[in-house]
């Protein structure tokens, strides 16, 4: 390929042209960006607020929810505690039932 | 603020705002760079109609969701953006049909060109165009960047996201191509 070649591509490349844009079409983006809500990144507090903003239940919902979820909360934990997994066997269930029965 | 002031801020400023919601900040920023995105979407899809749409697509993605531009990770808007708008293409181009080229006549460069001359460097335009549209999608996208847009080797290669090499590499195979299609030409 020779040196003219070259020039007379490099030439081409750097005229080519495009059919010019509607001048109306930065003013048309920005017209319809106007009607467009923005959507935003919201931290996970951010969205508890908003979701409890949104629902505004009374105080009292609340402090009931957090009361049963606390509830539940100390139910399962103190419940692992009493029973281990070695304690599932049946006779240890029966001496418990029968503890307290005599013999007739 | 005053609307004076929109023009002196740069573009990293101009999308802090925008993050915050001002349509100000944004019109700045899409009167600013409106036309040369057009441009590179024009090269890959050949028609004003589409090449505006694409443009107008993706400022409106940027409005609507300005989160997606992080400063951190995006070393500078314009290399970031020409990226968006090159996928853009790419993605209208794989839905659509091969691109041909418009029916219109490519506005000639000089008036007082004779013309002879005038319609010999249309055909060469055109027979440019066509090669171009069938060159390898990353050949043709190192060409658009480094030759219609004017981007060094460097920020083609961060729009790119491939070493300076690898771009030099691809303008070259291009060159090579281009050339023996259209040694006629030449």
């Amino acid at each position: 390929m020779s040196a003219k070649q070259d020039e007379k591509l490099e030439m081409l490349l750097r005229s080519r042209r495009a059919t010019p844009a509607n001048p109306e079409l930065a003013a048309r983006i920005i017209l319809k960006a106007q009607g467009i809500p923005q959507v935003r990144a919201t931290s996970f507090w951010q969205w508890l607020r908003q979701l409890c903003a949104e629902y505004h239940l009374p105080k009292p919902a609340y402090i009931l929810a957090s009361a049963l979820i606390l509830g539940l909360v100390i139910g399962f934990s103190t419940a692992a505690d009493i029973t281990s997994p070695n304690d599932t066997s049946p006779i240890n269930i029966q001496g418990f039932l029968y503890a307290d029965e005599g013999p007739l | 603020m005053a609307a004076a002031n929109w023009p002196d801020k740069d573009d990293h400023e101009l999308l802090r705002l925008i993050q915050d919601g001002s349509h100000h900040a944004f019109a700045e920023l899409v009167k600013r760079h409106t036309e040369r995105f057009y441009r590179l979407a024009f090269r890959y899809v050949q028609s004003k109609e589409t090449a505006e749409d694409i443009v107008q697509d993706a400022f409106l993605k940027l409005w609507e969701n300005p989160g997606t531009w992080q400063p951190e990770r995006n070393s500078k808007f314009t290399t970031w953006f020409y990226r968006v708008v090159v996928n853009l293409c790419l993605d209208w181009q794989k839905k659509k049909r091969p691109v041909e080229l418009p029916d219109e006549e490519i506005p000639l460069a000089d008036d007082q060109e004779p013309m002879d001359a005038a319609m010999i460097r249309n055909q060469e335009q055109r027979i440019l165009e066509k090669e171009i549209g069938a060159l390898p999608e990353r050949q043709r996208t190192a060409l658009n960047l480094c030759f219609d847009e004017g981007l060094s080797n460097q920020e083609a290669a961060e729009v790119m996201g491939v070493k300076l090499k690898a771009l030099q590499s691809l303008i070259m195979r291009a060159k090579i191509t281009l050339k023996e299609r259209m040694k006629v030409y030449l």
